[in-house]
C-alpha cells in the first residue's frame, strides 16, 4: 500500500492520535513548567540548593524512559497518569536550568535599584525579575517540549496516548507491508506536532515578551 | 559626640538636621576589618552634601546604609526625627530617592513605567500617576509626548540619567541618594546634567546625599562636603570654600590637589567684589575731551561706551592720532575681555590674563558697562577669602578643641 494512501486512509485517527498526543505533552509541559519554574526561583539565589535541585533533575533524564514508564506501572497503573508523571520529570530539567540562569543574569544593578525605590523581594521578583528572565525561561520550556515529544511516543508502552500507538504497533507487525508505515506515519506525526509547538512558542515568546527586551 | 555649634550658616538650608547618622560601622560577612567604622555625620535639610574621598574608603556603603540597603552592623540612622534603624525598610525607601551609579533603568519598561514606579507602589491612581511621569519628565528636559513611550535602549546615555533622577524623584521624596549619578558619561554631557541638577536642586530644594570621587565635582555640586579618609575617619566636613581655603589636614590638602586657590575662584563671583572703575567717555566725547579724561587718570586709554552705555572701544592718544576725525566707535580696539556679575572670579581671571589693558570688563545683563576687574582685586579677594576661613576654622577650634564640628566618633 502506498503511505499517503495509508495516511489518507487513516486520517481520522491521525488527527485523534495527534490530539492525544499533544495533549498529554501539554499537560506534562504545563505541569513540569510549574514545578520547573517554582524551584528555580526558590533555589537560584543559594548556591546549595540550586547546584541539588540541577542534580536532582538532571539525574532524572539519565532514567532509560522503557524502564522509568514499566517502573511507574506499578504505584500509578495504566494509560494517561503514569506517561504524565514520567514525562514531567523529565522536563523539568531544562525549565529549572533556564530558569535559574535567567534569573542569575539578571544585571544586580537593577534589582538594586528596585529595591532602593521600595520595592518588597516579592514585587521585585514578579515586577522585574522574572519579565526580564522570561524569553531564557520560554526557551527552556520549549526545550522541554521538543525533548518530550519523542519521549511520550514510548509512553504507548504503559497504554498512554499518542502516536507511540501506532510505532509499538508496527513494531509488533515487523515484516508485514504494513509496518513501515505505521512507523512512518507515527513519526510523520511527531514532527509535524513539533513544528506546531514551536509555531506556538514563537508566538508565544513575541506576546509575552517586553519590547524593550527583544 | 555631636556638638552643637554646626550650625550651616552661609548654606541654602534650613539648619535642621534632617539626616543624622550616629556611630554607624559597617563590616561585610567574612571580612577583617570594618568598611566603615564608627561614622556620625549630621545632613541638614535642603543640602546637598557631597560625600568624597579615595576609592575604597567607604562612600557607597556610608550612602547605601542610609537607605539600607546596606544594613548596618551596628549604630543608628535618624530620619527627619525618626530612628529608621531597624523600620520597615520598604517603606523607609519609599521615602528615599535614590539613583545609582549604573543608573538601573528597567529595561522591560518603557520610561513613563519606569518613572512611575513609586507613585504606583504607594497606590496612587492611574490618572495622578500620568500627571505625574509628565510633570517629572518635563522638570528633567525630556518631553513626555517623545519619550514617555520609548523604551530604556531607545535612550542615550545622558537620556537615561536624566530619566533615573526622574524615577527618583516619583513621590517627592524629601531625601535623594546618588552615588556617582554623573559617572560614566562624557565631560561636556556631565557638565551639562551637573548644571540642569544643580538648576532643578534650586526648585525642589531636596536633602541630597552625592557620592563621588571627583573633588571638582564635589565642590561644584555641593553646599558641604565630607572627606572620607578611609573606614573610620572624616577628613574634613565642611563647605567646599571653607575646605578650599582651609584644609584641615594634609590629606585634604593633597586630596584638593595643586591649584586650591584657583579652585576657589570658581567659587566666588564678580558681583562678589567691589569694581574698579576705568576712564570711559561717550561716543559722541570730542578728542579734547577724551584726552582731558585720560589726563586725569593713570590709565593709557580710555573706554568708549555707546549711548546706551555699552563698551564699544579701547581708545588711546595713538589712534587719535592715526584717525584723525574718525568717530569714535571705528578707532582703537574692540573690548574683548567682557564678563557679567553672576561670572566666576575664575572666569573673570582667565579673561584679563590675555586682554589688552589687563582687565576683564564688567557689564550687567543689557550688556551695559559696570566696571573693571583686575588682577589685584583678584589676589585682595583670595587673600580675604583665606583670612576669614581662617578665622572661622580658628573660631570653632577654640569652641571644639577635640575636633572639626558636626563630626563626632
Ligand atoms: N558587598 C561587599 N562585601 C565585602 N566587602 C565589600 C562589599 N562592598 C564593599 N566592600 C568593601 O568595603 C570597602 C568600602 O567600599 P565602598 O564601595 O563603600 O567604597 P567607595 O568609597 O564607594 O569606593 P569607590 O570610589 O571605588 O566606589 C572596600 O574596601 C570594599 O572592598
Ligand atoms: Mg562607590
Amino acid at each position: 500500500m502506498d503511505f499517503v494512501e495509508f495516511l489518507i486512509n487513516r486520517g481520522d485517527d491521525m488527527l485523534e492520535l495527534g490530539l492525544e498526543h499533544a495533549a498529554v505533552v501539554g499537560a506534562s509541559v504545563l505541569l513540569a513548567t510549574i514545578i520547573g519554574v517554582g524551584l528555580g526561583v526558590a533555589s537560584y539565589r543559594q548556591p546549595r540548593s540550586r547546584e541539588a535541585i540541577l542534580a536532582v533533575t538532571g539525574a532524572f533524564l539519565t532514567i532509560p524512559s522503557f524502564a522509568l514508564f514499566i517502573l511507574l506501572i506499578g504505584p500509578l497503573g495504566l494509560g494517561f497518569l503514569p506517561v504524565v508523571v514520567a514525562l514531567t520529570l523529565y522536563g523539568l530539567l531544562p525549565i529549572v536550568r533556564n530558569t535559574i540562569t535567567g534569573l542569575r543574569e539578571v544585571d544586580p544593578a537593577i534589582v538594586e535599584a528596585a529595591l532602593g525605590m521600595g520595592m518588597s523581594r516579592g514585587q521585585v521578583l514578579r515586577q522585574i525579575e522574572l519579565p526580564l528572565a522570561w524569553p531564557v525561561i520560554i526557551t527552556g520550556v520549549r526545550v522541554t517540549t521538543l525533548v518530550l515529544l519523542g519521549i511520550a511516543a514510548i509512553g504507548s508502552i504503559v497504554l498512554g496516548p499518542g502516536y507511540g500507538d501506532l510505532i509499538f504497533t508496527g513494531l509488533a507487525r515487523v515484516g508485514t507491508p504494513v509496518a513501515v508505515n505505521l512507523v512512518l506515519a507515527g513519526t510523520l506525526g511527531v514532527v509535524v506536532l513539533a513544528v506546531l509547538f514551536d509555531v506556538l512558542f514563537y508566538v508565544i515568546r513575541k506576546l509575552t515578551t517586553s519590547e524593550g527586551i527583544r | 559626640m555631636t556638638p552643637s555649634n554646626s550650625s550651616p550658616a552661609g548654606t541654602p538650608g534650613t539648619g535642621k538636621v534632617m539626616i543624622r547618622l550616629e556611630n554607624l560601622s559597617k563590616r561585610f560577612p567574612g571580612q577583617k576589618t570594618d568598611a566603615v567604622s564608627n561614622l556620625s555625620l549630621d545632613i541638614y535639610e535642603g543640602e546637598i552634601v557631597v560625600l568624597v574621598g579615595p576609592s575604597g574608603c567607604g562612600k557607597t556603603t556610608t550612602m547605601k546604609m542610609i537607605n539600607r540597603i546596606v544594613e548596618p552592623t551596628s549604630g543608628r540612622i535618624i530620619l527627619d526625627g525618626d530612628d529608621v534603624t531597624t523600620t520597615d525598610p520598604d517603606a523607609l525607601r519609599r521615602r528615599i530617592g535614590y539613583v545609582i551609579q549604573q543608573v538601573g533603568l528597567f529595561p522591560h519598561q518603557t520610561i513613563g513605567e519606569n518613572v512611575a514606579t513609586v507613585p504606583k507602589l504607594l497606590g496612587w491612581d492611574k490618572a495622578r500617576v500620568a500627571a505625574r511621569v509628565d510633570e517629572l519628565l518635563t522638570m528633567v528636559n525630556m518631553a513626555p509626548e517623545t519619550f514617555r513611550d520609548r523604551y530604556p535602549k531607545q535612550l542615550s546615555g545622558g537620556q537615561r540619567q536624566r530619566v533615573g533622577v526622574a524615577r527618583a524623584l516619583g513621590a517627592n521624596p524629601d531625601v535623594m541618594l546618588m552615588d556617582e549619578p554623573f559617572g560614566a558619561i562624557d565631560p561636556i554631557t556631565r557638565d551639562r546634567l551637573q548644571n540642569e541638577f544643580l538648576r532643578l536642586q534650586r526648585e525642589v530644594r531636596k536633602t541630597i546625599v552625592f557620592v563621588t570621587h571627583d573633588i571638582d565635582e564635589a565642590l561644584k555640586m555641593g553646599d558641604r562636603i565630607a572627606i572620607l579618609q578611609g573606614p573610620s575617619q572624616i577628613a574634613q566636613y565642611d563647605t567646599p570654600e571653607q575646605i578650599l581655603t582651609a584644609p584641615a589636614s594634609d590629606f585634604v590638602s593633597d586630596f584638593i590637589g595643586r591649584g586650591a586657590s584657583l579652585k576657589r575662584l570658581d567659587l566666588s563671583h564678580v558681583s562678589d567684589i567691589t569694581l574698579t572703575q576705568w576712564p570711559t567717555v561717550r561716543v559722541g566725547a570730542d578728542n579734547a575731551e577724551l584726552l582731558d579724561v585720560l589726563r586725569r587718570s593713570d590709565k593709557g586709554a580710555v573706554l568708549v561706551l555707546d549711548d546706551a552705555g555699552r563698551p564699544r572701544r579701547w581708545v588711546a592718544p595713538d589712534d587719535l592720532d592715526r584717525h584723525p576725525g574718525s568717530p569714535l566707535d571705528q578707532i582703537g580696539l574692540v573690548p574683548e575681555a567682557v564678563v557679567e556679575p553672576h561670572a566666576t572670579l575664575s572666569d573673570a581671571l582667565n579673561e584679563l590674563i590675555t586682554a589688552r589693558f589687563s582687565v576683564s570688563i564688567v557689564v550687567d545683563a543689557h550688556g551695559v558697562y559696570q566696571g573693571v576687574v583686575d588682577i589685584d582685586q583678584i589676589t585682595d579677594a583670595i587673600r580675604s577669602m583665606r583670612a576669614a576661613a581662617v578665622a572661622r576654622a580658628r573660631a570653632r577650634f577654640t569652641e571644639d578643641p577635640a575636633g572639626t564640628p558636626v563630626i563626632g566618633s
